[in-house]
């Protein structure tokens, strides 16, 4: 039996698809504001491929209540049961995704017991992120050297006051992998925050575009003094939950 | 005469009061009026709200033509007891509305509680008709942002503002006391009406009849199947404020008389297994909404409001006395057992909220606080830490505007999803 899970993103729409339990089928592709649109193309890829729909799907994200068909439950929920697969052990999730964070708590049995949004703001957000590293414009030398690098703490996590405060960063001369290691410590720092608010894990199953950061990572583990562990393909772990349970 | 006479007697921008009625037939009949199994007694309120700017200021217009006065308060802690005793009105005034906040921003700081900017909007656009018969707003001291805004608003209508005190000591009690034997005399003053035992005593007997009637209908909805939804109660809530308080007590016993009769029958208004919410938190100020329908639109019902459009408004009785010294006394007594975050420390909050889960067969509580608001904001702290571990629980912070619904939906979806799994 196939089933499908379907992750309508604010950045990417992401469908996985199942065949007794096993991923026989993943894909990415960019929301381009219109998540709904990249979801039904997805769908006809795959049909076209495989020659049929998946028998059972379920639709989750934020473009979810308008998707045509499918079952709709929501990302936490979908996170939730994607991580609990890798991870049975591991009570605490951050997911860090293109418009929202946050963190899921769940129980031995996978069964969520908690969760937190952030409030309506881009701050801490992976978009937040694409937004200042964008306009940093860095050579891949300089992300390497940012690994390195004393980070310059930038206080502002209003998106639009970082990024001045940012571009007031360079025009002093302050050398761009300091930057980048401070904008990774900040956003760090802000998520332990964010995380912390809920409980103190050991170790935090991290997932979501965000986790796609190395540097990020690292600076997180040192704030929340434990381990973070990534899942294979962190930005596909909603739409693995979401085909789960289909 | 027609309402728009009214209107224009009452000084009120016209063009601009037309742009902010004119959405408000069709959101409220999508979100009340096509409801299915609706209680038949909702007729009378729905036709309140259907003509929310009409009847009631034709009434109080009347009123004031035949000498009483109109006072207009935001809070559960002004004595509306003293005010009824004279003769004249206590209203509250509009304050959930997204279409004033701008204007408020024009006197008020953006980073402030939305309830406020809303208020001081309205008045500054002149396209709230209570507003407009008001003879005097009374302020009260519950938080720094009304405290401040008074000062500005009484540049625009007379505000006397009412000192609450911020603990619950015995000299605190004593002050709030000295409080309300002043309002007392300030209302005799501008109604030109003396307390006496007798009128006082039936002001009493009017606002308690008024406590009684919703603490009646807010006791029908611990029943399983919930044989009204949260909306409707919200809606008679709101109202709760505006409307003559013995016609109202009346329609809402009336309303009581058929739920008891759905409540023998087994009749709800939702599955019996349809998720049971309890909110906790700031209030849902006339017209807003979007919370009870955002919850409800997920097939789940609104069983209570620990909020001061609910309990804290009706929960206490004001005990009768044989003298006016007494009665002030006891009037003065009631509203310190209702506990609002203005308050410090404030657990018997915690107690209520609880209590209120327990009884009402909560499955579900929802904190959730307007945005910029200190008192409830930090004291969602305890309000979480005491819910952890006992029942589900999710907080929000949101305000009036629409645009955050779907990420509100969102995270209600996904608590109900937590309860049903």
């Amino acid at each position: 039996m196939k089933q499908a899970g379907l992750d309508l993103g604010s950045v990417n729409t992401k469908l996985v698809v199942l065949e007794d339990g096993e991923r026989i089928y993943s894909q990415v592709v960019p929301s381009r504001f219109d998540s709904v649109q990249a979801g039904i193309r997805l769908l006809k890829v795959y049909r076209a491929e495989y020659g049929e729909e998946p028998k059972q799907l379920v639709v989750t994200g934020y473009g979810r209540v308008n998707f045509p068909e499918g079952r709709v439950i929501t990302e936490i929920s979908c996170q939730g049961r994607g991580c609990h697969a890798y991870f049975p052990d591991y009570a605490y999730i951050l997911d860090l995704g293109g418009q929202d964070a946050k963190v899921i708590k769940k129980n031995a049995q996978g069964k969520i017991v908690r969760f937190i949004m952030n409030d309506k703001c881009a701050a801490g957000t992976g978009r937040f992120l694409d937004i200042i590293l964008k306009g940093l414009d860095l050579s891949s030398e300089e992300l390497k050297l940012a690994a390195d690098a004393k980070p310059m703490p930038i206080n502002s996590m209003c998106t639009v006051f970082a990024e001045s405060e940012v571009i007031t960063m360079l025009a002093k001369g302050i050398p761009k992998p300091e930057v980048v290691a401070g904008l990774f410590k900040s956003t760090a720092q802000r998520l332990a925050n964010f995380v912390e608010s809920v409980g103190h894990p050991e170790c935090l199953i991290f997932t979501g575009g965000g986790a796609h950061y190395n540097l990020l990572i690292r600076f997180l583990e040192q704030e929340l003094k434990g381990k973070v562990v990534i899942p294979p393909e962190p930005e596909l772990t909603a739409a693995f939950g979401a085909a789960l349970l289909a | 005469m027609e309402n728009r006479e009214l209107w224009e007697r009452l000084n009120m921008d016209l063009a601009k009061h037309d742009e902010f009625l004119a959405p408000l037939p069709q959101v409220f009949t999508e979100l009340f009026l096509n409801r299915k199994n609706r209680p038949a007694a909702m007729g009378y309120f729905d036709a309140v709200v259907g003509d929310v700017h009409g009847i009631r200021v034709h009434e109080l217009f009347a009123m004031k033509e035949a000498g009483a006065k109109v006072f207009s308060t935001f809070c559960v802690y002004v004595p509306e007891e003293i005010v009824v005793a004279t003769g004249s009105a206590s209203i509250g005034l509009c304050a959930g509305a997204q279409f004033t906040v701008s204007s408020g921003e024009k006197l008020l700081p953006r980073n402030l509680c939305p309830l406020i900017k809303s208020t001081m909007g309205f008045k500054l656009d002149r396209i709230c008709p209570y507003f407009q018969v008001s003879d005097w707003v009374i302020g009260e001291t519950t938080c720094d942002g009304k405290k401040k805004a008074w000062e500005i608003l009484n540049e625009y209508i007379p505000t006397y503002v009412m000192d609450l005190p911020q603990k619950k000591d015995a000299k605190d009690a004593q002050l709030w006391e000295e409080e309300v034997r002043e309002f007392a005399a300030f209302i005799e003053r501008e109604t030109k009406v003396d307390l006496t035992a007798e009128n006082l005593a039936q002001g009493i007997e009017k606002i308690n009849n008024k406590r009684q009637a919703l603490q009646r209908l807010a006791s029908l909805r611990k029943h399983n199947p919930a044989p009204i939804h949260g909306l409707d109660v919200l809606v008679i809530n709101q109202l709760a404020f505006f409307d003559d308080p013995v016609r109202f007590a009346a329609q809402v016993n009336a309303l009581c008389d058929e739920l008891d009769v759905r409540v023998k029958e087994g009749v709800g208004v939702a599955p019996a297994d349809a998720p049971r919410i309890l909110l906790t938190g700031t209030p849902q100020p006339l017209p807003n909404w979007k919370l009870h329908a955002l919850i409800e639109q997920t097939g789940a019902v609104v069983v209570g409001e620990e909020t001061c459009t609910g309990e804290r408004y009706y929960k206490d009785m004001t005990e009768p006395a044989d003298n006016v010294t007494d009665m002030l006394a006891n009037i003065a007594k009631r509203p310190l057992k209702v506990n609002c975050a203005c308050f410090t420390p404030n657990q018997g909050r915690i107690e209520d909220i609880s209590y209120m889960a327990k009884n009402l067969q909560a499955d579900a509580v929802i904190d959730c606080t307007l945005q910029f608001c200190q008192p409830y904001g930090v004291e969602s702290y305890f309000v979480g830490r005491a819910m952890e571990g006992t029942i589900p629980y999710l907080r929000l912070e949101t305000d009036f505007s629409a645009e955050d619904q779907g990420q509100l939906l969102t995270r209600i979806e996904a608590l109900i999803e937590m309860i049903r799994a």
